[in-house]
């Protein structure tokens, strides 16, 4: 029994962490229709520039993080202005490649000024064991999953109770309408997507403190990501974290009874399953069939 | 990296230039991972050749000409590695091969060499059936994973004196064959294994693994896994408080391991065929240049590569020529003073006599706590 | 179509005259695999351009292809001439059983699942020890008696031009037609009754079948099979040749193939700074050239076609 609380422990943590690094993909989707694939590429940025700021800067955690959001914030309005509204309007194909192809370019990029190292960003306070009963978690982990659980309800929070939150939404439901009631869609595009990357890389450098940063893991927290929005719903908030909950106990129910070692194929043989029966997810609101 | 491009690019153009057959300069191709996970020790393994060959050089060379490296990117795999030796065999006409790390790009260049006749020394793969695959061209200027087993798996037992280990190893070729021989060798001297389990490479998250180690409750655990994969393992061991002695193989008791992992390295066992900190005056005159030339201690990797090359030179001088037979006699006949030991070939182009030791990280530095010689098998 | 195919053909000339002319063992490599990424390039765009969907997964029938002809080789003891064609046979049988699931889905979702599919084999292949060897692969598998680069060369120039035979004969075809049409409009086309699903599963598992049949020739070209055949690496690669090329075209992803080809060795050296490169290059081809290097080759005579086949209004017609 002490194992399987322990397993489950586990699961929900990372689950946790599954669901803070796929939000930023659900809300680029839900609210955008574009497929980012550059995610997890941007997630890997949030980490790599935060330990540049903790690290060669020398600031502080929260300060360090603060950096992060911003700068990334500007990188995410930037893509979005030169690089995704020239191809708005060509189908979801163009947006799919354009992202493929960024993250390719960021990747390697990343690769070829960092290395491919991993590095240390330090933690906002030193790590160590906590035990809660059979339990043992770490004091690093409670303190994400905390900052994960503010930043999800914050975003949610944005998205429906201000005022660019509704014109977030008002654009997503119908553009042309959007754009006579008087709001600068290509400015809220840009804004939402800048949204979307910010989360993606504060989720980044908060794992990045508990683990490392490295600038080749983008392409499996990509893929990770994916499976969670799949399994919530694209587009769904709620979905994300029941998605990255379920992936997370999963892999861990899976990895501790059967073998660590092919834990991954968990996530893929779910998005099959759920792809078969269920395309839509748990908690969409759209449906995609032939 | 980009110096060795600079450096490839310019040998490719003086090559197309100078189609002649006469050169004044020999070269030796070195196929290492330079880019992937394990570029971090695939450098290693590049610094300290080069290291090597700028010493050949600056005593005069070899048959009076000197040593050019051709570096190639072989990323850990088959296929590339096998693009990278026919570039190298086809288009800089190499005398002699270096590579290719991981015993499975190894195991995939090994009939290429057989078949263009190059002899070939791998300064890294573990892998104890490479040298059973009756190839004449191929040499291992390093230790299988059988024969580390069998040097230390007494000494493990008895100082540490374990009773229940378990074997926790990454999952590829090195990693499982680490673990089949630590356990079949622990076992046969009565040692429990308290549980067996691999992890992919790339890991980041230990925990369910971890879990299940400590309901095992093992007074020893083993680890086969690289400074990446490592590092993250050993320090969420002692995040999740687990206290027992860790004793690995792999690159331990390198300064890049120790830099990376922090305080969770101390008191670590690992059994390395090379630690910066062994005792003998060729080993601190090695370290002082790596040291200068590196800034940072060498490591199992740099004096990999460093070995490996400076037998490649000698073995070039002893034959008189480049003709790739009297290379590959030459090797044979080797007797090459190392910092960690004599190096010797047997029939089947193992390496045996050099020193491999148990060292224990303490103060982030590797101290000796036993050595034993790397006996030829049998 | 006559344009297609008379560039088709002269290229093909110049492919069998060239070992005559060429008898560096490395430039033949380079050769060989070049044609290797012609018959993959050709088989994705397949795919990508005649059914209009993106499949990220495709590199999963390639590893199929090779794991069957290494293990039937290995285990079997058959001759290179059986395996190959055995293994683009056992990559149909896949394509049929992962196109049946995943062509129901379009978009992101149909990209996401092909991806998910080429993960699972990669895993199982990496880990089935008993089968395939895990990560260790297939090693020393038979050259087929072949020891000349040019022998390969021939073999895998038959395989391409098989494969560009079958996907010209595909295009032309009534098949083919129908499933362009569904790429412009999925709905007109249902309504004309054409099956776009039927249609899709058609495209799909011919490319399936080239792609098993280039996995084929890889196993006994390089000798060596390990699960890194499923890696994202060909499929990214694949992308960029029919993207750069010109999807939808049979001549696009013959020049993507072989300008890539060139690329990669030239820039081996430098494998992040090639790859930031590809990454540039797609954003580019995205943004700027989303028809690729062909419709460079032939714009005008396109529109001059369509011009000349407008009927000019007659005055006073209503």
């Amino acid at each position: 029994m002490d194992l399987f609380l322990q397993f489950l422990t586990n699961g929900l943590v990372v689950g946790a962490f599954y669901a803070l690094s796929a939000l930023g993909l659900t809300l680029i989707f839900g609210l955008m229709r574009v497929v980012n694939f550059a995610h997890g590429e941007i997630y890997m940025l949030g980490g790599v520039t935060g330990w540049f700021f903790t690290s060669a800067l020398g600031l502080n955690f929260f300060a360090a993080l603060a950096l992060v959001i911003v700068s990334m914030a500007v990188l995410g309005w930037l893509v979005d202005r030169f690089l995704i509204e020239r191809v708005r309007d060509q189908g979801e194909e163009a947006g799919i490649l354009l992202t493929i192809g960024l993250s390719i370019f960021l990747a390697n990029l990343t690769l070829l000024v960092v290395g491919p190292a991993p590095m240390k960003v330090v933690g906002p306070l030193t790590e160590g064991p906590v035990f809660l009963g059979p339990v043992v978690l770490t004091k690093l982990r409670i303190v994400a999953v905390a900052i994960g659980i503010i930043l999800i309800v914050g975003a949610n929070l944005l998205i429906r109770k201000t005022r660019l939150g509704q014109a977030m939404r008002a654009t997503f439901q119908d553009p042309m309408a959007a754009r006579l009631a008087g709001i600068r869609t290509d400015h809220i595009y840009a804004c939402t997507f800048a949204l979307g990357c910010t989360l993606a890389a504060t989720a980044g450098m908060l794992l990045a403190s508990i683990y490392s940063a490295q600038a080749s893991i983008g392409g499996l927290v990509s893929l990770k990501s994916f499976v969670v929005v799949i399994l919530g719903g694209m587009g769904s908030f709620p979905g994300a974290v029941v998605g990255g909950l379920l992936l997370g106990v999963a892999e861990a129910m899976w990895g501790g009874y059967v073998a660590t070692g092919m834990v991954d194929i968990i996530g893929f043989a779910l998005v099959i399953v759920i792809l078969l029966f269920r395309p839509q997810g748990l908690f969409a609101t759209r449906v995609e069939r032939a | 990296m980009k110096l060795s491009a600079f450096g490839c690019l310019t040998g490719l153009v003086v090559l197309l230039s100078a189609p002649a057959l006469a050169e004044d300069e020999i070269k030796i191709g070195l196929i290492e991972p330079l880019t992937g996970s394990v570029a971090y020790n695939g450098n290693s393994v590049v610094e300290g050749a080069k290291l090597a060959i700028g010493e050949v050089n600056a005593a005069g060379g070899v048959l009076g000409k000197p040593i050019k490296l051709v570096i190639e990117d072989g990323q850990c795999q088959p296929a590339n590695s096998v693009n990278a030796v026919e570039k190298l065999v086809q288009k800089d006409k190499v005398a002699l091969l270096v590579g290719a790390f991981c015993s499975s790009a190894t195991a995939a260049i090994m009939p290429v060499a057989q078949r263009y006749k190059i002899p070939l020394i791998t300064a890294v793969s573990s892998k104890a059936d490479l040298t059973e695959q009756n190839n004449p061209y191929f040499f291992r200027a390093a230790e299988t994973d059988a024969l580390m087993a069998r040097a230390f798996a007494k000494i493990l037992a008895t100082s540490l004196k374990l009773t229940n280990v378990a074997y926790i190893g990454v999952n590829d070729d090195w990693g499982r064959g680490g673990v089949e021989e630590f356990s079949h060798d622990l076992s046969d001297l009565g040692v429990k294994k308290a549980m067996v389990d691999y992890f992919d490479h790339g890991s980041t998250d230990f925990f369910t693994l971890l879990a299940k180690l400590r309901v095992a409750k093992p007074d020893g655990v083993f680890v086969a896994a690289e400074t990446q994969d490592g590092s993250i393992l050993v320090k969420q061991i002692r995040e999740m408080g687990i206290d027992t002695k860790v004793f690995g193989v792999g690159s331990w008791a390198t300064a890049d391991f120790i830099k990376l992992t922090g305080d969770a390295a101390e008191g670590i066992y690992a059994a390395v065929p090379y630690a910066s900190s062994m005792d003998a005056p060729r080993n601190q005159a090695f370290v002082k240049k790596y040291q200068d030339a590196y800034k940072i201690k060498p490591g199992k990797y740099g004096a990999a590569g460093y070995n490996a090359l400076q037998i490649a030179a000698a073995a070039i001088a002893r034959a008189g020529n480049v003709d790739p037979e009297a290379i590959r006699e030459a090797l044979h006949k080797t007797r090459y003073e190392a910092p960690n030991g004599i190096y010797q070939f047997d029939a089947k182009g193992q390496a045996y006599g050099f020193e491999a030791v148990l060292v224990r990280l303490q103060g982030g530095e590797p101290k000796v706590v036993a050595s034993s010689p790397v006996d030829a098998p049998h | 179509m006559h344009f297609e195919r008379n560039v088709l053909l002269a290229m093909l000339a110049a492919a069998v005259l060239l070992p005559l002319v060429v008898a560096d063992q490395y430039l033949l490599h380079l050769a060989v695999m070049a044609l290797f990424y012609v018959i993959l390039a050709s088989s994705l765009n397949l795919v990508v351009g005649y059914v209009g969907e993106f499949s990220l997964g495709h590199t999963a029938f390639l590893g199929v292809g090779a794991y069957t002809a290494a293990l039937l080789s290995n285990r079997l003891g058959l001759p290179m001439w059986a395996t190959i064609p055995l293994a683009g046979v056992t990559a149909v049988v896949f394509g049929c059983a992962i196109g049946a699931i995943t062509l129901r889905l379009q978009g992101p979702y149909f990209v996401i699942i092909t991806l998910a599919f080429s993960e699972v084999l990669r895993i199982i292949a990496g880990n089935w020890v008993a089968f395939t060897n895990g990560p260790m692969g297939l090693a020393g598998i038979s050259q087929g008696g072949i020891g000349d680069k040019r022998g390969f060369y021939y073999v895998v120039l038959a395989l391409a031009a098989l494969s560009l035979y079958l996907c010209y004969r595909f295009v032309y075809s009534n098949i083919g037609r129908g499933a362009v049409s569904v790429r412009e409009n999925r709905y007109v086309a249902q309504s004309i009754g054409v099956n776009p699903f039927g249609l899709a599963l058609r495209a799909f598992v011919l490319g399936a079948f080239l792609a098993g049949l280039a996995g084929g020739f890889y196993a006994h070209y390089i000798s060596f099979v390990g699960p890194e055949v499923f890696n994202f690496a060909f499929t990214a690669s694949m992308i960029i040749m029919v993207l750069m090329g010109g999807k939808g075209t049979l001549i696009g992803p013959i020049l993507g193939a072989v300008i890539v080809t060139v690329l990669e060795e030239r820039l081996r050296q430098t494998q992040e700074l090639r790859l930031t490169l590809f990454g540039l290059i797609v954003i580019l081809v995205v943004l700027f050239l989303p028809r690729g290097i062909v419709s460079l080759m032939r714009p005008r005579r396109e529109q001059r076609g369509e011009i000349g086949r407008m009927v000019p209004v007659k005055e006073g017609a209503t």
